[in-house]
């Protein structure tokens, strides 16, 4: 098991070269001029000269090639430039920003699963049932509303015309509820389908008739032979919902002004901010990663007969 | 696919109904129910703060930089020797007088008595001195000022005098000091060992009429009145500035009342909140909403040298043919005002009562007949020499509002048969465009108060400015640019006047700008805020004559 983990992380390097070269390209091949975008910032008159100067000063006026030398070189050390627009490092920028993000995700991630599972618990059980009916058509609809817009709805409704939660920012746990739900909506829709059908699927098993045979309680049944039997790919899900939020929680926390990492890259996206975005991707890279290997090393603990890292003839 | 379902889950309905539903509304109560007896979060507001907010943090507040400080918030803190007011007057500020010497080069400025920076640290020609060496020493990064360049010495003869020695007379030199940067004065307490502030300073201590007293990264900055404030005291004690990017954020913010007020550019896009916005908020009739005088123009420049709109009359002719009030009405829902001149009227020296290019079809249809452009339908396009009547209309293809104008404009011209092919290209390939006159028609905005309009007519000289390509055709470019080579040298107010009056004259007469509209800053604010003005600059934002209810 060490081994392997070590090796999926050791993996992680050329996958992050990767990224950054691809990142690096994608980002100089896009419409837009970082120092136009910083004059205009600064409110600095955009004559040539003083595009020349901004140019000079954020190093644009180098070959690509070299550009993306001098910034590995840094990278690999840890710096991984100055923001164009706040002229700070990036690495401390960004850090300082994620524990925002985490948090939100985190909530997000904890509401989802709370919601998901005994609903889609409740839903293959009572198949064709009102209840399955009420969580399909919830997942259906989270599904399929666009994050941003139904932000602003919540916001309109509880903050606006209710006035029981704060429309924006960070603060105590109330701060957090809308956001959060707005956050994980979507992926409490696909999560309590992904449990249904699993179960549904385990449900006739021969070894949950067996259960039954051998007189083993209903609640031993559900939970012990069909929910953890159900979970492999609940558990698959759970690692792509880890990347959908923090992927959401982009678009979220603009909406709700939430100080997080995410709400940096936008503004650094509109500011053409190239460092604060490649670090921003390299984290979100990583973080992705990492998030799939715990996940697959879940898999062994729910269901033994996987075994990481052996190699099979 | 197994089909005995409903015999499994038979005998458990009801008790796991239950079971599964506990939670579930448990986590349900908690992000809904939770929230009510925390509902007083919006009126924990201390009755003395007024709350705004602003797409980032104010930055560090360092006077001789710029991005990421905030130019408001600089100008909260940080004054300068003299101020521009409305309509391009100079008035006394930190210094309490000054003179010209004949030949323009030299301005002595008298200092202020009594002006302490905020830590209790005189301000005296010393602290001039050292901020005004450290600006002189980082000239690179101030090239776009021309100012900067100008100033060849800094003598500091006695504690209250200050004498700024000029390269050249250079009549500007009071407006670019009023500018909120770089030349504003930090406390010689909060530099930085070596001097330069480049690298940064200690605290943003300044003379100013605030303190900047808090900041949390991404969330807000506080900024605290100056009780030691030489000047007239700002009547509001605190004020927060939320971190709000987004401008539909912003808007909910202020329904929710979580903001006293919004101020700033509008527009579609980067402004503080959209248009629509606007307008909605002020039909709502709930919020005070008001918009600034004209700040600066929109214009739309025409090549005068190739093309169609080599011709005058063809030139005229489009200036008669749009309807800009349609397109004030639908375009900018009223929020900006119709521009009838290159500059708006309450720029300094703008003032003219040239007579405009009023909308009028059958005139620019006339035009164009007598310019041989004739039509080969009734309705259909003109032709002349066998060739169409077209011009290439550049705009930023991602900037929603030029697309929408370049459309409208586009079917104002085919009215009189003239077809106007739209380009949109990215920024840097409009930019190229401008530089070696590539276009029948491009995008332009003046620069507004205090470049208005010195500093843009100063770059009607330079080639690659789209001004000077739009104007290279005309006979009289030679004369015009020896004008303004004039105008920025002169000494004398009404020799100014006049040359002013010369160059904004032939430029209007010559139809080389169509001047679409006058931008403006727009206003909502709650009823707990009351005394709420605009500066004469679009980058200043009057806290201090504010005042809570």
């Amino acid at each position: 098991m060490p081994a392997y983990i070590l090796k999926r992380l050791a993996a992680l390097i050329p996958l992050l070269l990767l990224v950054s070269v691809v990142v690096f390209l994608l980002l100089r091949a896009a419409q837009g001029d970082p120092a136009m975008a910083y004059l205009r910032l600064s409110r600095i008159p955009p004559t040539d000269e003083a595009l020349a100067t901004a140019r000079r000063m954020l190093e644009l006026d180098l070959p690509l090639w070299q550009q993306y030398v001098r910034w590995l070189a840094r990278a690999v050390t840890g710096d991984f430039g100055n923001s164009y627009v706040t002229g700070r490092p990036v690495l401390g920028e960004v850090l300082h920003y994620l524990p925002a993000t985490l948090q939100l995700a985190g909530a997000a991630l904890l509401l989802t699963l709370a919601v998901s599972v005994p609903l889609g618990v409740g839903a293959a059980l009572h198949r064709d049932r009102p209840l399955d009916n009420a969580a399909r058509a919830l997942s259906f609809t989270s599904v399929s509303l666009p994050n941003f817009w139904l932000g602003f709805l919540l916001v309109w409704l509880f903050a606006v015309k209710l006035g029981w939660l704060p429309a924006l920012g960070r603060g105590g746990l109330e701060h957090m509820v809308l956001p959060a739900v707005t956050l994980s909506l979507m992926s409490m829709g696909i999560n309590t389908r992904l449990i249904r059908t699993s179960l549904l699927e385990n449900m006739h098993a021969r070894h949950i008739m067996y259960a039954r045979a051998r007189g083993i309680s209903e609640r031993g049944v559900v939970w012990r032979h069909m929910f953890k039997n159900s979970l492999i790919p609940v558990l698959t899900s759970l690692g792509m919902h880890v990347g959908e939020l923090l992927g959401g929680a982009v678009i979220v926390e603009t909406v709700f002004a939430w100080p997080g990492v995410g709400r940096y890259a936008v503004s650094a996206v509109y500011n053409r901010d190239y460092p604060i975005l490649q670090c921003f991707m390299l984290l979100m890279t990583a973080i992705f990663v990492l998030c799939n290997l715990a996940v697959d090393i879940l898999y062994a603990w729910a269901d033994p007969r996987i075994r990481l890292g052996e190699d099979r003839a | 696919m197994p089909t005995r379902s409903p015999s499994v889950a038979a005998p458990f309905p009801r008790r796991w109904l239950r079971a599964l539903l506990l939670p579930m509304l448990a986590v349900l109560l908690l992000a809904g129910g939770l929230a009510a007896p925390l509902a007083a979060h919006a009126a924990d507001t201390p009755a003395d703060t007024l709350r705004y907010s602003w797409p980032s943090n104010v930055g560090e507040l360092n006077p001789h930089k710029y991005s990421p400080n905030q130019m408001f918030a600089q100008g909260m803190v940080y004054e300068p020797l003299v101020k521009y007011a409305r309509g391009g007057a100079i008035e006394p500020w930190l210094a309490e007088s000054w003179t010209v010497s004949p030949d323009g080069k030299v301005y002595t400025f008298t200092l202020r008595k009594g002006v302490t920076f905020s830590d209790g640290t005189p301000f005296d020609s010393k602290a001039v001195r050292m901020n005004l060496e450290t600006v002189l020493a980082n000239r690179a990064s101030h090239d776009w000022l021309e100012l900067v360049a100008q100033i060849d010495k800094v003598e500091t003869p006695d504690a209250r005098t200050v004498r700024l020695v000029l390269k050249n007379a250079y009549y500007p030199t009071l407006q670019e000091l009023a500018l909120i940067r770089p030349v504003r004065f930090l406390s010689p307490s909060a530099f930085p060992a070596s001097g330069n502030t480049a690298e940064g300073i200690k605290a943003p201590i300044g003379t100013g009429p605030w303190k900047l007293v808090e900041t949390r990264k991404g969330e807000y900055d506080v900024l605290e009145r100056n009780d030691a404030y030489w000047g007239k005291k700002p009547a509001i004690k605190r004020i927060v500035v939320r971190v709000i990017p987004d401008p539909n954020t912003r808007l909910v913010a202020l329904q929710a009342g979580e903001l006293d007020l919004v101020f700033g550019g509008g527009g579609h896009g980067g402004g503080q909140i959209s248009l629509e916005a606007f307008d909605a908020l002020k039909k709502g009739g709930k919020y005070a909403t008001y918009l600034s005088p004209p700040q600066a123009s929109r214009v739309i420049a025409l090549n005068s040298k190739s093309g169609p709109t080599a011709d005058i009359a063809v030139r005229k002719a489009i200036l008669h043919a749009i309807n800009k009030d349609a397109m004030v009405k639908g375009i900018f829902l009223n929020a900006e005002a119709r521009a009838d001149t290159l500059f708006p009227p309450t720029s300094p020296y703008c003032d003219l009562k040239l007579p405009p290019y009023a909308h009028d079809v059958a005139k620019a249809e006339a035009l164009l007949d007598e310019a041989g452009w004739k039509r080969t339908a009734p309705k259909g396009p003109r032709m002349k020499d066998g060739k169409p009547l077209t011009v290439d209309l550049c705009f930023v293809g991602n900037d929603a509002l030029q697309k929408a104008i370049a459309e409208f404009l586009q079917s104002e011209l085919a009215r009189v048969g003239m077809q106007a092919n739209l380009i949109g290209e990215e920024e840097d390939a409009i930019g190229e465009r401008q530089k070696n006159g590539t276009f029948g028609m491009v995008f332009g905005d003046t620069w507004g108060a205090p470049y208005d309009p010195h500093s843009f007519v100063s770059g009607m000289r330079v080639p690659t400015h789209a001004d000077y390509q739009a104007q290279i055709g005309l006979p009289m470019k030679a004369d015009i640019d020896a004008r303004i080579g004039k105008v920025l040298l002169s000494t004398d107010e009404t020799t100014r006047q006049n040359l002013y009056r010369d160059i904004l004259t032939t430029l209007h007469d010559q139809a080389v700008y169509l001047p679409l509209t006058y931008q403006t800053s727009m206003v909502v604010h709650t009823a707990r805020v009351d005394g709420v003005h605009f500066g004469a600059m679009d980058t200043e934002i009057p806290f201090e004559d504010m005042r809570l209810k």
